[in-house]
């Protein structure tokens, strides 16, 4: 019964560092997009550069508040 | 002088009542490609052409308004943005939907009971920033692979994902051989294709891959050389 529960402890231990490892490695993923978005506008002009601007804005706020919320209330 | 304005031109000229005559004579003068590239591109009714449009999605459009691109020189004008006809994102579209359901039935399989209720939304949400990625990808790939063709040469703008962008371009009279490909029940039924152009560039051929309206396409390019052809033997070269 015990090493079934440490075994699961460790298990939800592990997850958790794999998840937080993801969540920061994703930020840096949504930066990069921000990044290369700001290259294609520049190499290509429609006139829907703001929406797009935005859109990847948003996806990276998303990315930094599901780490900011995976800190405070699971860690 | 291409037929994609010969229609609409054709439509105005009608409803006004104009002339059998007049609208003869325009007629020939556009088919036979006497209208001044000038004349056309600084038209006033060109926002009635056939196929200009104001959605900067749209994947056909002739004589865009606000087009400007990398390197584009300060007297080229750009008469077609050409990308993907917006159906074949239906593809990508319905695996995100499939990937949005999934979770719904996923609960079922998968064992969580050892997950804080937090956490297991957590888990939830990054299944959702996945989708949002990928979605994202596809979406910008689409929309920045573009062709142009301007009065003076056609390029391609091809983002094939995030971090990797190639810029092809051939100028008007390098282009040998225009082939329109379309095959397919979804191709004939949209009205789509592949425009392969084989230049005497460095890179010996430009596909504009599932462009809408595929012959208009090669029409416009056949006129495009015929002009140059033309501007090369009366010696005017830009």
């Amino acid at each position: 019964m015990n090493f079934l529960t440490s075994f699961e402890f460790s298990a939800l231990y592990l997850i958790k560092i794999a998840t937080i490892v993801f969540l920061l490695l994703y930020l840096i993923f949504a930066l990069l997009v921000i990044k290369q978005v700001k290259v294609m506008t520049e190499t290509l002009q429609v006139g829907f550069e703001n929406q797009i601007k935005a859109l990847v804005f948003f996806h990276f706020l998303f990315a930094v508040l599901l780490l900011i919320i995976f800190i405070v209330f699971v860690l | 002088m291409v037929d994609v304005f010969v229609n609409k031109e054709e439509k105005i000229l009608r409803e006004k009542g104009a002339e059998n005559k007049e609208l003869e004579k325009k007629e020939q003068e556009l088919y036979e490609g006497n209208l001044n590239l000038e004349s056309l591109l600084n038209n006033p009714k060109r926002h009635d052409f056939w196929g200009h449009t104001h959605n900067p999605l749209s994947s056909f459009s002739f004589i865009p308004d606000s087009v400007k691109f990398i390197n584009e020189d300060p007297e080229e004008k750009v008469l077609l943005l050409l990308r993907k006809h917006a159906i074949t994102n239906l593809s990508w579209i319905f695996v995100s939907f499939l990937m949005i359901i999934l979770p719904f039935f996923a609960q079922v399989f998968i064992p969580s009971g050892f997950l804080t209720h937090e956490f297991q939304l957590i888990i939830f949400l990054i299944w959702y920033l996945i989708i949002l990625a990928f979605s994202l990808e596809k979406f910008l790939s689409w929309f920045f692979h573009v062709n142009i063709i301007t009065d003076e040469r056609i390029i391609e703008v091809d983002f094939v994902n995030l971090f990797y962008r190639e810029i092809t371009d051939a100028n008007i009279d390098q282009i040998q051989d225009v082939t329109v490909e379309m095959g397919g029940a979804i191709d004939t039924f949209f009205r789509f294709g592949n425009v392969v152009i084989q230049t005497a560039a460095e890179i010996p051929k430009i596909t504009f891959e599932s462009v809408p309206n595929p012959d208009k396409v090669a029409r416009i390019l056949r006129e495009l050389r015929i002009q140059e052809e033309k501007e090369k033997l009366e010696g005017r070269v830009r």
